[in-house]
């Protein structure tokens, strides 16, 4: 196992270097010259030089032929890609362009926002969609299976900017139950140590203040839930509909094992797998909707964020966010794969 | 006597002579039998009715669709002082017809839906039928020599730039074919990676010293390193694996958060959308045409195929291509349905469609900002055609997979 694990991880390393290739390769994709794209035509001449040195715009993107014909090995490689990864290794994304603060700085900053966001949706997600797969799947074809199914295709067809804006009207501008956005009201005042608000507030001891914090959650994580509510619910069932199959299963019902001991301890166990790794697929949606998500209901995380920049032309923002969120999916799914190890003994690893 | 025909008979007909059905007729028969399905494809046809029909016979020149005293007015089917033109959807900012304006939008999104999955199912088909294909056949003599001069050709090519001497790169894939061809030579396998990874100094550190020294240095360790690989006996699963890797490269981005990145950098346009979603969508074709492949490459209607000593692009074509067609149709429905969820959210970010081109996401982006002064009307239709579009092929897909199934099939 160990021996698989330490394959497993050996196996990330290309994977994590073609990521940062492909976000470097972003920066080329600026039509024009980069520098004066970010920041318009009318920029000053330093301003541009000033990005041209930040990015090292002036040096070749990937080898410098023309170096090594002057026979200088060091300036060969001293190039744009290979001064992005030098200051990768030193955790530096660069620098916002228009505010002139570091990228990562702020990234740390938003970063709590977007993963309470994206733990209360998931948590949402799990605790509906997989009662509800075992319930269809329990009872096939019946009124709540087929119902729970045709739910369920709307609710992965659904965009979830437009139900996250149909949650803003009907709860927050019609009924005004629930605010339209934000993460905590204006006029609470509140001690950042973590930045996860539920904890903070908790922390503080400031039990309004949580409860304000829950009601800011409230539609964001509904919005943000529902596709992946929907693929667990499907993929519990077919996952639970495929073991209840077995000849275990016959053998356990035949032996006169309460229905519910079946369903809760022979099934649900060996159909969960596929679920786990459906979940950690999930996790994708759950940060690529955050711009969305985070966008409608002005939720201040690296999502929004990255919105901003992008309205903005603030490029080292998108490359930092992107880079981010890619990277967390990438650990995302190796834990996942790891998991198994653990999950399912059956398996071997060589 | 005269011949007797089955019609003369009658009972026949209906009884013993049972019509010959294909296996695509088939599915069609199942796929209409299921009711979701129907459902399905009725709202696939009527958006792609509607958006054609419009397109063709409804002008619209969105350019000069501006009327500032209809701005933002509520649905009305009848014609009163106020509001003296129908609106069935109401009219958005400045005084446009949504129901106008959801119709020619539906062309957009459909556009984008079929030219992305067209993308992305020709190039990740494409690899991923040639990765599964020869991850599970032996690859042949001829096709070796291919696949390693051509591995010899793309290093070469690296080495043949930095010392801008073209000629490198011919070398290289030269070098490439002579390892592949000479395959029983020098059988010990550190020897003859020895013998080739000289050779490749040779190419590399020879060409490199006409240029000076440094070049020669450079170009001499990376032609040390090429003529080691090329000696190595390389085959299908090499080739299998590098294409897997560069999708599992692209896979690393989840959702559509490659596709908004893409175009946040090219600019805003639908043509660039259509691009950015069809590159995303490589990989999950790539994945699924290679499963199905490997799994199509273990039949014995394939091994039969070999032992008569059909070739390899005929049993590729023949054998496997028409059996992995199921699961492809079947993700291509599904995948217009996410491509235009994703056009869609490209749109209300602002990277879709140019104003004011209609389009169902570029619509909600522009009119989502008026909710708060009551107008739902505006956010109200456009979402909701996405959604029923997207349902649409989410549920024709869905239908297609139990009527193409084929352990349904009787």
């Amino acid at each position: 196992m160990t021996r698989y694990i330490l394959r497993r991880l050996i196996s990330v390393i290309p994977t994590i270097i073609g990521v940062t290739f492909v976000i470097f390769m972003f920066q080329r994709l600026i039509p024009g010259d980069p520098a004066v794209a970010m920041l318009g035509e009318h920029a000053a001449e330093e301003n541009v030089e000033r990005i041209r040195e930040q990015l090292g715009l002036n040096r070749p993107p990937f080898l410098d032929r023309e170096a090594l014909a002057q026979g200088d090995f060091n300036s060969f490689f001293d190039t744009q890609y290979i001064r992005y990864l030098g200051r990768l290794t030193r955790l530096d994304l660069g620098n916002s362009i228009h505010r002139r603060i570091p990228v990562a700085e702020t990234l740390a900053i938003r970063f709590p926002a977007t993963v309470e966001l994206a733990l209360v949706s998931m948590i949402l997600a799990i605790l509906v969609g997989v009662p509800v797969g075992i319930a269809s799947a329990a009872r096939r074809n019946s009124l709540l299976d087929s119902s729970s199914m045709i739910g369920s295709l709307i609710g992965v067809s659904m965009p979830i900017f437009w139900l996250g804006l149909m949650l803003i009207m009907v709860f927050a501008v019609f009924l005004k139950w629930l605010p339209a956005g934000g993460r905590i009201s204006a006029n609470i005042q509140l001690e950042y140590q973590t930045n996860f608000i539920m904890i903070d507030t908790l922390l503080a001891g400031d039990i309004p203040a949580f409860i304000d914090g829950v009601q800011h959650l409230i539609l964001p994580s509904i919005a943000l839930a529902t596709i992946p509510m929907a693929i667990i619910a499907r993929m519990t069932r077919s996952s639970m509909l495929d073991v209840l199959q077995e000849d275990y299963i016959r053998t356990a019902h035949a032996k006169g094992v309460m229905e519910r001991f079946v369903l809760f301890k022979h099934a649900l166990k060996n159909a969960f797998l596929p679920v786990i790794t459906i979940i950690g697929l999930q996790a994708g949606i759950l940060l690529s909707g955050a711009v969305l998500t985070e966008t409608i209901f002005s939720w201040p995380g690296i999502g929004k964020w990255v919105y901003d920049a992008i309205i903005g032309r603030d490029y080292p923002i998108v490359q930092g966010g992107t880079l981010l969120i890619a990277m967390l999916f990438v650990i995302i799914n190796l834990l996942i794969d790891i998991s198994y190890a653990f999950l399912d003994p059956r398996i071997h690893y060589d | 006597m005269t011949e007797i025909t089955p019609t003369d008979l009658g009972v026949i007909d209906d009884f013993a002579v049972r019509e010959h059905r294909s296996l695509w007729k088939d599915a069609w028969r199942r796929l209409l039998s299921n009711r979701t399905a129907r459902l399905g494809l009725a709202i696939v046809i009527i958006f792609v009715l509607s958006a054609v029909l419009a397109h063709y016979f409804w002008e619209y020149n969105p350019k000069t669709d501006l009327d500032y005293s209809l701005k933002l007015k509520p649905p009305n089917l009848i014609p009163n002082e106020e509001v003296p033109s129908i609106h069935p959807f109401g009219t958005d900012k400045l005084g446009r017809d949504i129901f106008r304006r959801v119709v020619h939008g539906g062309w957009n999104s459909l556009r984008v839906g079929l030219v992305a999955v067209g993308i992305s199912l020709i190039i990740g088909g494409l690899l991923g039928l040639l990765a599964g294909f020869y991850e599970s056949m032996i690859i042949t003599p001829l096709e070796r020599i291919m696949l390693i001069s051509l591995i010899g050709l793309l290093l070469g090519a690296l080495s043949a730039w930095i010392a801008e001497q073209p000629i490198q790169a011919v070398l290289f894939a030269l070098l490439g074919a002579a390892a592949a061809y000479f395959q029983d030579f020098l059988t010990g396998k550190s020897l003859r990676i020895i013998f080739f990874a000289g050779l490749g100094l040779l190419i590399g550190g020879g060409l490199g010293l006409l240029a000076n020294l440094a070049t020669a240095i450079v170009c001499g360790s990376l032609g040390l390193m090429i003529g080691a690989i090329l000696a190595l006996p390389l085959g299908g699963k090499f080739f299998s694996d590098t294409v897997m890797r560069i999708m599992d490269v692209l896979l690393s981005f989840p959702g559509y958060l490659l596709a908004i990145a893409i175009v946040a950098f090219l600019g805003p346009g639908l043509e660039k959308g259509m691009i950015a979603i069809g590159i995303v969508g490589i990989p999950v074709y790539a994945r699924l045409v290679r499963s199905a492949v490997l799994s199509v490459t273990q039949k014995e209607y394939i091994l039969a195929a070999q032992s008569v000593g059909e070739g390899h692009s005929r049993i590729l074509f023949r054998g496997v291509f028409p059996n992995i067609l199921s699961p492809v149709i079947v993700q291509s429905t599904m995948g217009l349905a996410g491509a235009i969820l994703s056009a869609a959210a490209l749109g209300f970010l602002g990277l879709g469609a140019i104003p004011p081109e209609p389009e169902w996401g570029a619509m909600l982006g522009d009119s989502y900002r008026f909710l708060a002064s009551g107008a739902w009307w505006a956010v109200l239709f456009p979402g909701l055609a996405i959604m029923l579009c997207v349902l649409g092929f989410n549920l024709l897909g869905d239908g297609l997979r139990d009527a193409l199934d084929p352990k349904l099939r009787i």
